[in-house]
């Protein structure tokens, strides 16, 4: 099973330290030392308040990925449990962006400049921080600890437990 | 060969505000480099750190966005009007002292105002500021930012329980059982208390909130109390009411441990919830929910911010809440009392310190002879015992004064800029201009060092020792990361130069020194070595022993035992009036001052981050309601001006359903958006607090946005000029 990032929105306080955490362990420590306008700043996880609720939106790394079947350039895959998109191979068709149910993907400009001079712009998403750190960078930072990385086993724990629950309850 | 690194790693305390977290950096000592910076366990934050104690090191690197660090002494030789000029720190130093002591000689130690820093510097360098306004020129007039936030709290709680800081610290929140939220919402202003609060809640406790907006801390409530935007007399005035007339008082604690409860009941006897409902909008069955769930424990707590004490009502509220407090029995023991949860990184501290016009270090008053005897023998002069003026009143005693014998005449500003912070700006910039002498030392350019006669650049935190207050009063140290860059001076060396300068020699071979001195003149800290912080990491005053077995105090007012005189506790309140400037048909919607979670009081820091600069940029955001949106055509995004009667400022709109209609909300820390050009500068009449959080406005639309956006862009431009930065310099 997909692992993926689950938000407690009890727990949420809306600061977006989960989001610079994003940028910083994609784009690396030099960001640290380059002109604040020389990179784009993206993350991957997206803020949503509304009047009763605050939490980032990822994506759900789903198992039947919406965004891989409309890929029209087959640039999204799965790789040890994580959907990853192969900015390589990503022409910006924004197929994925329209398949999405949770809205977790976007289009964003990156520093590569095509042959007509404009900024070549692919999908970005979620990728659970994979070849960039040893875990999720957000679920390391935030400070309330709203963010859990879900994986299958942590899935049938759970499941589990509340199997055992509603067992003892009917006895009852 | 690979080269060699000296690779260190320094754990210091975080800059930002009162929560005092614990953070590591790994430094390479040869390059003068921080290579990493992570949170590590300390009593308050237990490993956490939130988006600036992550990434609000970075204006050590001095990335020129906002503004430039300052880095050489700089005067106006000829006099007002003429640039500033690069000197030598003798010149700049004599040029200081000269001044001074000719105002001195001409106008009386009166005519000077100190204003202490209660950020980076630390606590020494604000014992140094104190002792040189004291000391060598002679008068009690220091003050500093306390006055525009929780000055209200200080003199509340001074005049209830004697105390002037939180009764519990922040870990004892966690186990609370009531935790009411008064015109404070933590997850803004200190994420690592909200997690405390959130924490609390996890573990069964009911959280309340009274709020205008619907701030994150409401939204993590069990009951959000949205009341009006300051009616919060009349709301605190109706639990107390509640809580009385139900007989849900703490008799025997009211009779053992306080006074005052006839005065009291004759005030707020009045204020029926039905009777309130009028005035804050609530529904009377709110209010008698919330005074019963309050009263239900001893385990209640009552956190409060800005949202009651920037008002010109902010003392009658804190002492309404201490109050309540003291009705149910909720003092003195663990997790429970009051928590006025301070702001900034050292406001604590600098309160401690005695960086107010009323008191020495240690709060110990001057108007107390043996006291006064006490601090003149230690430092070996005549000392004034006439309490000062407080820094909100400087326009006034500037422009408004006639008289030039009663003026302000000096004004030395440590580590505060006036001109982005405090109320009416127009009318700051206007007496900056007419006093004769204005000296700013501080770590970047900022709008005040415009108007300074002499400008003199210290030592940020991370390149200077010391230690900071944190909100619940532990004194926490704060160590050395990195080498400064520049012709730079700790803050306290540059005062002690002055001082040194006018004839008061005061000289410091480090930090420890100063602390030594100050621990041995106040009794509540002269446990509080430095030794002791190094082995427990926080020292919570009063801590009175130097031997091991005084740790420290982790809550105040053990047994009911009031700091006031004769240890008992008062209780005391005033009658509801409404804010100073309330809407009308040329501003008719509220404005009310609020923060940005990832910016730090004027931005001077966070603004020099790259991490917090991209999450949050000028112009800033009006929060408005999305009936007033509509209203007037707008969009998210739109760039919009706001009008006061005072001014203007270009601002982008933010429809949010978490405002009520007719309310707007800025945060104060944008230049652009600038919301004290529009704020007023009513005083609380007890604190001299501005009322920062309730004045007229009106917005109006732009509709030529691609013309609003380039303005906006070109102030930016301007802005960043006038603070020195020079394109080709920043780095590429
Ligand atoms: S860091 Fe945590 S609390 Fe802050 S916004 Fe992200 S999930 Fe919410
Ligand atoms: S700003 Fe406050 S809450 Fe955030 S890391 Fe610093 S001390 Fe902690």
């Amino acid at each position: 099973m997909n692992s993926f990032i689950k938000a407690n929105p009890i727990r949420c306080i809306g600061c977006r330290t989960c989001l610079i955490s994003c940028v910083v362990a994609h784009e690396g420590k030099r960001i640290f030392e380059i002109d604040p306008d020389a990179y784009n700043f993206n993350p991957r996880l997206f803020m949503v308040k509304t009047a009763r609720v605050s939490a980032p939106v990822h994506c759900r790394h789903c198992e039947n990925p919406a965004c891989k079947a409309s890929c029209t350039s087959g640039a999204i895959y799965v790789r040890d449990n994580v959907v990853l998109v192969d900015t390589k191979k990503c022409i910006g068709c924004k197929n994925c962006v329209i398949a999405c149910p949770f809205g977790a993907v976007e289009i964003v400009e990156t520093a590569e400049v095509q042959h007509d001079g404009s900024p070549r712009k692919i999908a970005n998403k979620c990728d659970l921080c994979a070849g960039v750190a040893d875990s999720p960078s957000c679920v390391k930072v935030c400070p309330t600890q709203a963010l859990a990385l879900v994986t299958e086993d942590d899935l049938s724990e759970s499941v589990a437990d509340k199997r055992r629950s509603a067992a003892v309850a009917a006895l009852v | 060969m690979a080269k060699k690194v000296s690779v260190k790693e320094i754990q210091t305390t975080c800059c930002y505000c009162g929560t005092g977290c614990q953070l590591l950096f790994t430094v390479d000592q040869d390059a003068n480099k921080i290579l990493d910076v992570h949170p590590v366990w300390g009593r308050t934050n237990e490993g956490t750190a939130c988006l600036k104690g992550w990434y609000g090191w970075d204006y050590l690197n001095d990335p020129q966005i906002l503004t430039k660090r300052l880095k050489e002494p700089m005067i106006r030789k000829n006099g007002k009007g003429s640039p500033l000029e690069v000197v030598s720190w003798d010149e700049a130093i004599k040029f200081v002292a000269d001044n001074f002591k000719k105002i001195k000689e001409k106008w009386g130690p009166d005519s000077f105002l100190g204003a202490a820093s209660a950020r980076g510097p630390g606590n020494e360098a604000g014992y140094i500021t104190q002792k040189f306004t004291r000391a060598v020129m002679g008068t009690n007039n220091i003050d500093h930012c306390a006055r525009i936030c929780h000055a209200a709290s200080v003199a509340g709680s001074r005049q209830t329980i004697g105390e002037g800081a939180m009764s519990l610290s922040i870990p004892e929140i966690e186990n609370a059982e009531v935790i009411f939220n008064i015109g404070y919402n933590a997850a803004a202003s200190h994420p690592i208390v909200a997690r405390r609060i959130v924490k609390a809640k996890e573990k069964g406790a009911f959280i309340i909130c009274a709020d205008p907006r619907i701030t994150e801390t409401a939204r993590i409530s069990d009951l959000h109390l949205q009341l009006k935007g300051g009616s919060n007399v009349a709301l605190v005035n109706s639990l107390a009411n509640v809580i009385i007339s139900e007989d849900l008082i703490d008799h025997e604690f009211v009779k053992l441990h306080t006074k005052g409860f006839d005065e009291f009941w004759e005030i707020v006897k009045e204020y029926t919830p039905e009777y309130a409902a009028t005035i804050t909008g609530l529904s009377p069955e709110d209010i008698r929910f919330t005074a019963r769930k309050y009263a239900s424990s001893k385990h209640s707590v009552i956190l409060w911010g800005m949202g009651i004490t920037q008002f010109s009502q902010g003392v009658e509220t804190v002492k309404c809440c201490c109050s309540l407090a003291m009705l149910t029995g909720n003092f003195g023991r663990p997790s429970c009392g009051t928590g006025p949860v301070r702001g900034q990184n050292n406001v604590q501290g600098t309160c401690d310190m005695g960086d107010l016009p009323d008191v020495y270090p240690g709060y110990q008053n001057v108007t107390d002879p043996e006291i006064q005897a006490k601090f003149e023998k230690a430092w070996g002069v005549k000392l004034s015992n006439k309490a000062g003026i407080q820094l909100t009143r400087v326009p006034e005693f500037v422009i408004h004064e006639k008289d030039p014998a009663k003026r302000i005449h000096a004004y030395y500003i440590t580590g505060e800029d006036p001109a982005q912070s405090d109320p009416d700006l127009e009318e700051i910039r206007e007496t900056l201009d007419q006093v004769d002498f204005v000296v700013v030392q501080d770590i970047f350019w900022n709008k005040t060092a415009e108007h300074a006669d002499a400008v003199l650049p210290a030592t940020a935190w991370g390149e200077h020792d010391g230690c900071y207050t944190s909100s619940d009063r532990g004194f926490q140290r704060v160590r050395k990361v990195l080498e400064p860059q520049g012709n730079v001076l700790p803050d306290w060396e540059i005062t002690c130069r002055i001082a040194t300068a006018m004839g008061y020699p005061m000289h410091y071979n480090n930090t420890e020194e100063i602390w030594n001195e100050m621990i041995d003149l106040c009794p509540k800290f002269t446990g509080a070595t430095y030794e002791k912080m190094e082995r427990q990491g926080s020292v919570q005053w009063p801590c009175w022993d130097k031997g091991h077995e005084d740790t420290g105090t982790m809550f105040l007012h053990k047994d009911g035992h009031f700091a006031t005189p004769d240890g008992i506790g008062i209780l005391k309140t005033s009658p509801y009036h409404p804010p100073t400037e309330v809407e009308n048909t040329e501003f008719p919607l509220s404005l009310c001052t609020v923060r940005e979670v990832g910016h730090y009081s004027v931005r001077t820091m966070t603004g020099n981050c790259r991490m917090l600069r991209n999450l949050e940029d000028e112009p800033g955001w009006v929060e408005m309601s999305l009936e007033d949106c509509d209203k007037l055509g707008l969009r998210e995004g739109e760039i919009v001006k706001v009008f006061s009667k005072r001014g203007s400022v270009y601002t982008r709109c933010k429809p949010t359903e978490r405002v009520k209609q007719g309310a707007v909300y800025m945060t104060y820390q944008w230049w652009i958006g600038a919301c004290n050009e529009l704020t007023i500068s009513s005083l609380d009449p007890a604190s001299r607090t501005p009322e920062y959080k309730y004045c007229a406005a009106r917005v109006e639309k732009i509709k030529d946005q691609a013309w609003a956006k380039e303005e906006v862009a070109r102030i930016y431009e301007d802005l960043r000029s006038r603070m020195h930065i020079v394109k080709e310099e920043v780095l590429a």
